[in-house]
């Protein structure tokens, strides 16, 4: 025993400094006290462009100095927020996807910084603003969108005799082309737990899950847009003209890597994120705009995106909320982000845009960044999520891969998700009428 | 019943001559070729991960599965160099979440257990039932009002968040309970009270040496389950600097949509995670007493 | 060590009633019991019946906790997917339990056997998935079920024959079971050879004189002896099979067909996380706490009365 008194102690000591180390930086509300010293922001925020944006930040503003830390992606971090916030635990800002920000605001999390958002609407695109604006309180800034668009292989399109489908239909007819031209490739993925890509191509139809009027919400997955969303795929699938299998395993990544899975019609994120699994086939690839119902629309949704939120817990709202905006619209936060694969929010920022080179993952396209611009202009303006997303999505995962799965009626599926998502509101309280 | 969980020291069973028997010589090849198989079947995704992890990303989908690749230096160096070098940092927390953890928890437990193995006090009993009710918990049904009672005292996010709920283990007592029952006879406490020592002094020089092999069985049940836990940290926890291996590689997976998941990263990473505890269990393994568990029926 | 085996029945004498030093041993054990099991578990209690509603009006109405009496019991036991989830946890451990406990009791009987080759070997080797943590098998395990890089499709496929994929329909259970026998093999094993070990030769050198056959030893001497070690065993794999999470949470993004709610912890983790429900996650809890108790009571009292006697 006694052998091994030394080493022990040196453990200790080792644990101690460390414990001594970690327990001053972490907890929140995290400022000092008012005595001119610098203020201390703590910032959650996921993804590689964020690190460096604070970096530049703090150098530039030594009276406010932000802390990242990075508590998981979209999911994980909002969930954490939650507890976070109840446990009066929580950072002074955090990023937090479009999608989830109503459920963050009847959380508690996200604080209304209406009377410091002067001048800051103007800065986006009407379709941007209204995904962080609810019941005219301003409750985030903009920092990156997700337009949908398709990100294709145009190599193996090329080869296979495939021009670019400009509507639905031809993009079921390119499907059916390309399972001829080779039994082992399909032109997409209908991902059964893909809730944001279903939500979006459903608010192009014309689709609009939650709705809200006065004190009210409505709520409709089931509209004549959304199901014709779900039979159009409901198609596809049947006639095994896509793969129905989750995105991003490695499975997937192995065959978009072997050119198996010529497209993904999601975010303009694509790119990056198909760079990070694709890489060897990088230099094939470019990018259109999403197809549309009819010829000669040009609506698309959002997938994705996210905004900066000052939190309830947050000592000094008025630092926090000046930290947010110049994250959302400042030009050296907008270079950094572009130079990490983001689409920024702010008009001024997808300007800038122009100027850069293309994603690595289509450096030939040299148009890419005009044609962004261009899909960013046309996005729907009203869109408007519930307070209970994270239901919905949970919901539309387990309905989903179950109706794919058996072979049950897609449709049905999103009256189940429709079911919960209403019983769901029911129980905590809301007023509300299912469509 | 009784005489079968008798501790005894282990070999000196097979000092017996046993009879020479042809015969058997045969009926060993079976039993052998069946181990062996078991062996295999346990070594196989052992392999897989030291195998993969000497493939570059690109030959991961590509090359049959068990054969090695080119890219173990650049998959070492990349690995390293995560969040600059928060790999490392990982697995430093991990070393003092388990280490630290389980060593406090023997001595606790070891405490404990003597306690309830040589002394007749009133409530006895009532801590005894108490703790084996504990054994019977689910420790995730636990995490949640954890997180919220160590957000009140204001520790949530810190190592202490981790650490403290893992000194108490019920089984850990359990174990040491019925270890000092049979190994720390009665009879010596007594003399050495004669002579003159009092209840600490008996405990730190008699008893505890007695308990030293019980106590490294505890500390390494309770090692490898802290080194192994993952939903505890992960709640308590928002700082990647602060996970341990578990959570860490588990990050690795899960980077949320926009990101696509690191699977090299987390091959090459759980590869040398489990190097080393594979090699502490080689060395360690003749120090585990695991009759103790079945021993604690007898009572 | 050794004192233990000269005496064992006067070892197991207490030393006479005292109240002070007793305590004071159990002192830092009692406060941690209290601080984070005991506490945690009323408040889980208290949690259960609670909920959040809608205070205020308004679409984006704050929510705020509330006394909502039985209401998360009420939900937890009509949830079609909690009842479902336990049905696959069912299924599961119909298949887990058994091959986990067969396999080690088998590798435990084989390796107590005269003239083994190699057993040291074969011993380490089956204990070492015990040092993978759970996250990590899962992984490995997931890698090795994916077609595109399982072996055993490469195998099938190069000899002409289609591809299986293991990770859907009836398949899947296997898969994950697979899984935590494969974690859990070893350690029973070790447990059960430790005891095996501990069963005095001359019990059994007599029948062997007799020319009993090992087979006849194995079924009539050695499972009969260690039989309060198997009860164990079983017990944890019991309570561990109640506790299954970590296996089908890290393969759910390997597969569509394990949903959110594929057994009961995965549905109190979403419960509490994705959909910040944290009182109908404490119904729930309490709920499968309680049940596990049950069960591992019924468990004790159908397989031995005499089983954790206490003193």
């Amino acid at each position: 025993m006694m052998r091994r008194t030394a080493p022990v102690i040196t453990a200790l000591s080792a644990v101690a400094l460390t414990l001594a180390a970690c327990s001053s930086g972490s907890g929140s509300g995290g400022a000092e006290p008012d005595d001119g010293g610098p203020i201390t922001l703590d910032y959650w925020a996921w993804g590689t462009a964020q690190q460096p944006m604070v970096d530049a930040w703090n150098a530039a503003h030594p009276d406010i100095q932000v802390k990242r830390t990075d508590a998981g992606g979209g999911t994980d971090s909002s969930a954490k927020l939650v507890t976070a916030t109840r446990a009066e635990n929580a950072p002074d800002v955090a990023l937090v996807e479009y999608n989830t920000l109503p459920a963050m605001i009847v959380a508690g999390v996200a604080q209304d910084i209406t009377e410091y958002s002067n001048g800051l609407e103007s800065e986006f695109a009407p379709g941007v603003w209204s995904q962080a604006t609810f019941d005219d309180a301003t409750y985030g800034v903009p920092q990156d969108a997700g337009p949908q668009a398709l990100t294709y292989n145009k190599a193996r399109f090329d080869e296979l005799g495939i021009d670019v489908p400009k509507t639905w239909d031809e993009f079921a007819e390119a499907a059916e082309k390309v399972h001829e031209a080779d039994p082992d490739t399909y032109l997409t993925t209908f991902p059964p737990d893909g809730f944001g890509g279903v939500a979006a191509f459903a608010q192009q139809a014309g689709g609009q899950w939650w709705s809200v009027d006065g004190d009210a919400w409505t709520v409709d997955f089931d509209d004549d847009a959304s199901v014709a969303v779900a039979d159009y795929w409901q198609d596809l699938v049947d006639r095994d003209l896509v793969s129905a299998e989750p995105l991003l395993t490695p499975e997937w990544n192995a065959k978009v890597n072997d050119g198996e899975i010529l497209s993904w019609p999601a975010g303009l994120w694509a790119a990056g994120v198909l760079y990070g699994v694709a890489e060897q086939s990088a230099g094939d690839w470019a990018m259109a705009p999403l197809p549309q119902w009819e010829e000669g629309d040009s609506a698309v949704a959002f997938e994705g995106g996210s905004a900066l939120v000052v939190t309830t817990s947050a000592e000094h709202p008025e630092a926090a909320a000046e930290f947010a905006r110049w994250m959302g619209t400042a030009e050296e936060a907008h270079a950094i982000q572009i130079e990490q694969g983001q689409y920024p929010a702010s008009l001024a920022g997808q300007e800038l845009t122009l100027e850069s080179e293309p994603p690595l993952l289509m450096p030939k396209q040299k148009d890419y960044w005009e044609t962004a611009a261009e899909i960013a202009r046309t996005t729907i303006p009203e869109i408007s999520w519930g307070p209970n997303v994270n239901v919905a999505s949970s919901a539309y995962q387990d309905a989903m891969s179950k109706a794919v799965a058996d072979g049950t009626p897609l449709r049905d599926a999103l009256t189940a998700v429709e079911a919960e998502v209403v019983d769901d509101m029911k129980t905590t309280g809301f007023e509300v009428t299912q469509k | 019943m009784s005489t079968a969980t008798t501790p005894r020291p282990v070999g000196t069973r097979r000092l017996a001559i046993e009879p020479a028997r042809p015969a058997s010589r045969r009926g060993a090849v079976l039993p052998s070729i069946v181990l062996f198989l078991g062996a295999l079947y346990c070594l196989v995704p052992v392999a897989w991960v030291l195998v993969a992890s000497t493939k570059s990303s690109s030959e991961l989908f590509s090359t049959f599965t068990f054969l090695p690749g080119t890219g173990l230096l650049e998959n070492l160096s990349d690995l390293f160099a995560y969040g600059d070098g928060q790999y490392v940092q990982w697995a430093l927390n991990s070393v003092i979440f388990a280490g630290v953890g389980a060593l406090l928890c023997t001595l606790v437990s070891t405490m404990a257990g003597y306690a309830l193995a040589k002394y007749d006090f009133p409530g006895r009993q009532v801590a005894f039932y108490a703790i084996l009710g504990g054994v019977l918990l689910p420790g995730i049904t636990l995490a949640i009002p954890q997180y919220l009672l160590m957000s009140k005292i204001g520790l949530a996010g810190t190592y202490w968040s981790v650490l403290l709920p893992c000194l108490i283990s019920p089984f850990g007592i359990f174990l040491a309970r019925v270890y000092a029952a049979s190994a720390v006879p009665t009879e010596t406490i007594e003399a050495a009270r004669i002579d003159g020592a009092n209840d600490a002094r008996v405990f730190v020089s008699v008893a505890l040496p007695m308990m030293v092999p019980g106590m490294v069985t505890v500390f390494l049940l309770q090692f490898v389950g802290i080194w192994n836990n993952f939903l505890l940290p992960f709640i308590m926890l928002s700082d990647e600097r602060m996970y341990p291996l578990t959570v860490g590689l588990y990050t690795l997976l899960s980077k949320g949509s926009g990101t696509p998941s690191l699977y090299s990263l987390a091959i090459i990473g759980a590869a040398v995670a489990i190097i080393p505890l594979i090699a502490m269990m080689l060395v360690l393994q003749r120090y585990w007493r695991l009759d103790l568990i079945s021993g604690g029926l007898k009572g | 060590m050794s004192a233990a085996t000269d005496a064992p029945s006067l070892a197991h004498r207490r030393v006479r009633r005292r109240w002070g030093a007793p305590l004071l041993f159990l002192l830092p054990a009692g406060l941690l019991f209290v601080a984070f099991l005991a506490i945690p578990i009323g408040y889980a209690l208290y949690l259960s019946f609670r909920g959040m509603r809608v205070s205020g009006g308004g679409p984006f109405g704050l929510r705020q906790e509330t006394w909502v009496g039985l209401d998360n019991y009420v939900a937890a036991f009509t949830d079609p997917e909690l009842v479902a989830g336990l049905g696959r946890l069912a299924i599961y451990g119909i298949i887990a339990v058994p091959l986990t406990l067969g396999f080690a009791l088998t590798f435990a009987l084989l390796l107590d056997l005269p003239r083994l080759r190699g057993a040291r070997f074969s011993r380490t080797a089956i204990f070492i998935p015990y040092a993978v943590p759970g996250v990590v098998a899962t992984l490995l395990w997931g890698f090795l079920y994916l077609p595109s890089t399982s072996p055993g499709n490469w195998i099938l496929e190069r000899v002409g024959l289609g591809g299986v994929d293991v990770l859907h329909g009836g398949m899947l259970f296997g898969s994950v079971a697979n899984i935590a026998i494969w974690g859990g093999v070893g350690f029973n094993m070790i447990i059960l050879f430790t005891s095996l070990r501990g069963i005095p030769t001359e019990l059994y050198e007599a029948a062997r004189l007799d020319g009993a056959s090992e087979w006849d030893i194995a079924y009539r001497i050695k499972i009969p002896l260690v039989g309060p070690a198997l009860v164990l065993t079983g017990l944890f794999a019991l309570i561990g099979t109640l506790q299954v999470y970590g296996e089908p949470a890290t393969l759910r993004p390997m597969t569509s067909a394990i949903s959110q709610t594929w057994v009961p912890l995965m549905t109190i983790y979403r419960d509490a996380f994705t959909r910040d429900n944290l009182s109908l996650a404490a119904a729930s809890s309490v709920a499968l706490a309680l049940g596990t108790l049950v069960v591992s009571i019924i468990l004790l009292r159908v397989t031995q009365k005499r089983t954790f006697g206490g003193s």
